[in-house]
């Protein structure tokens, strides 16, 4: 009797979560829904439009990008190697910079909190202003070239590897660490010898990955003036080179495809 | 006796071949670790040699920068009227960007997800479009659009919508391909068509996973949206860009202030879901 008293309930439980599992799924579905409506009246989007516009887009791609006008593909391999070197620089600079902030910025190895708050915020900074914002507000100082692009793609991996290293540096195993401190090792020491061992794969990992985000980044930042391929697409589109504008684009293609099989391969050798 | 001595003997031989294992191994991956570390060393110098970088430029640029960020505080907040709005429309064109990505990417992923495509090839052609579309910068598709739409957020929603999918694609198909093959095959044994395998079988298997990529691609794109407005898609890059042109510093300090907000309240938002989740 008792029994069958319980089983009822847990049924009755059971019914009861479904329910709010079910409200649950339909707030969220209303809510996205209406968020796209509203999306959709704020964008003036219209299917007809995209509709119409395929014609258009279709005889652009086929018409003026294609094919492809290799004969420039000499004056435009300069410029994707620039945006090559302009990544490599600002990855590892970024990553040394990055090593000394995340020091400060991980629970387990900073000096003081207050150090940590600090550093946090700052990159924090840093991080949420996108690349391409900085380009803009490094040309009006250093002017046009390719020293804005390489700056700005310090400054982003600053702010990212910052972030990704302090939390490899907060998730080593601390045992090794109190066992060095036991035996009364200093500051330098224990990063030395407990901390560095451990955070080597996390950090040429994250920097590999880096690298991607910044090759990346380093092909539009050249938009606003920081050199490389971008600059040379952004040209070509203001003085209607179409053809050279789709070469710029396969060059930038073969880069990314092939820093990405790069970085995984030697990814897999080193984990 | 001798049974124990086997035993003990056969510990001792597999911890010395774990030993030799280690030996030759580890030294092997050091040297890799290494030559990967000489390489780049050396990769770093030739690529500041090839880049030719002026230093002297690099000191007046850096005094400069410090008086203009002087300049722009504090920051001008008299134009919000036009900020706010534009603000607004930057995370119009990244949602209806993303959902419009999300939805056909429920569909793409399961052509090349191969363990669910009719056949190979179809997984190989759609997963080799979703890699062209997703390697495309997506201000660089803002452009293409731009050319063909005309300005305004249209080529903005076009271009996030599709470099996503490009991504979502890739992701979704993975997901599927690594859910277990046994769901698939009872429900096939039991008579199920393709439509009612995805629909029993496969999403709420994976659906967390989609979930979770959504919310980071949506993350992502409001990032991006920012930024489209410079080169004409609409938004607040586009008041940045202005405001930058005329060198109306303060108002440039608002609306980067605006725009590190956005991104901010955003990242923290889905931290917080991905701890629920």
């Amino acid at each position: 009797m008792h029994n069958k008293g319980k089983r009822v309930m847990e049924l009755e439980e059971i019914r009861d979560i479904r329910q709010r599992k079910r409200v649950q799924t339909i707030l969220i579905t209303l809510l996205v829904v209406g968020l796209t409506i509203w999306s959709a009246l704020g964008t003036d989007f219209s299917v007809y439009e995209v509709f119409s516009g395929l014609g258009l887009i279709s005889n652009f791609v086929f018409i003026d990008l294609l094919p492809p006008d290799v004969s420039t593909s000499g004056s435009l391999l300069g410029a994707i190697l620039e945006t090559l070197y302009m990544g490599f620089v600002g990855m590892v600079v970024g990553a040394m910079i990055a090593l000394v902030l995340s020091f400060l910025a991980a629970g387990t190895t900073t000096p003081h909190p207050i150090i940590q708050v600090v550093v946090r915020a700052f990159t924090s900074i840093i991080r949420n202003i996108p690349g391409l914002i900085w380009a803009l507000i490094l040309v009006a100082s250093y002017g046009i070239g390719v020293t804005v692009g390489t700056l700005s793609l310090i400054l982003g991996s600053v702010g990212f590897l910052t972030r990704v290293f302090a939390d490899t540096l907060e998730e080593i195993d601390t045992g090794k660490i109190e066992a060095l401190n036991a035996t009364g090792s200093s500051y330098l020491q224990v990063l030395a010898q407990g901390v560095f061992p451990q955070f080597i794969p996390g950090f040429v990992a994250w920097s590999l990955y880096n690298l991607e985000l910044n090759i990346r980044a380093s092909t539009i930042i050249g938009m606003v003036g920081g050199g490389g391929i971008g600059f040379a697409i952004q040209k070509g589109i203001k003085l209607f080179q179409y053809k050279e504008v789709s070469m710029a684009i396969i060059l930038v293609l073969v880069l990314i495809l092939s820093t990405e099989f790069l970085t995984s391969k030697i990814r897999e050798r080193i984990i | 006796m001798s049974e124990l001595e086997k035993s003990s003997d056969n510990i001792y031989s597999l911890n010395r071949n774990e030993d030799n294992n280690e030996m030759i191994v580890k030294p092997k991956k050091d040297f890799f670790i290494k030559g990967v570390l000489i390489f780049g060393c050396l990769f770093f110098l030739f690529s500041l040699y090839e880049l030719n970088i002026d230093y002297s430029n690099l000191l007046e640029g850096t005094v400069a920068f410090f008086i203009m960020l002087g300049d722009m505080f504090p920051p001008n907040i008299s134009e919000w009227a036009y900020v706010l709005p534009a603000a607004i429309e930057s995370l119009q064109v990244a949602i209806l960007g993303t959902v419009i990505a999300v939805v056909i990417s429920l569909v793409l992923a399961f052509l090349a997800a191969e363990n669910l495509a009719p056949n190979k090839w179809v997984a190989r052609i759609v997963k080799s479009f979703a890699t062209l579309m997703r390697v495309i910068p997506t201000i660089i598709w803002a452009l293409i659009f731009i050319v063909a739409v005309g300005l305004g957020p249209l080529p903005g929603v076009l271009a996030i919508a599709v470099h996503s999918l490009g991504m979502l694609i890739k992701v979704f198909a993975q997901s599927v391909e690594e859910m277990d093959g046994g769901k698939i095959e009872a429900l096939k044994a039991s008579g199920a068509g393709s439509v009612q395998i995805i629909a029993q079988g496969v999403i709420p298997t994976v659906l967390t996973a989609l979930m979770a990529w959504t919310i980071l691609r949506l993350e992502i794109d409001i990032g991006e949206s920012t930024i489209l407005g410079l080169v004409g898609a609409g938004g607040i890059g586009w008041e940045l860009m202005r405001a930058m042109r005329s060198y109306d510093f303060n108002t440039a300090l608002f609306i980067t202030m605006v725009i590190f907000v956005m991104i901010f309240s955003v990242e923290m938002l889905s931290n917080r879901l991905k701890l629920k989740v």
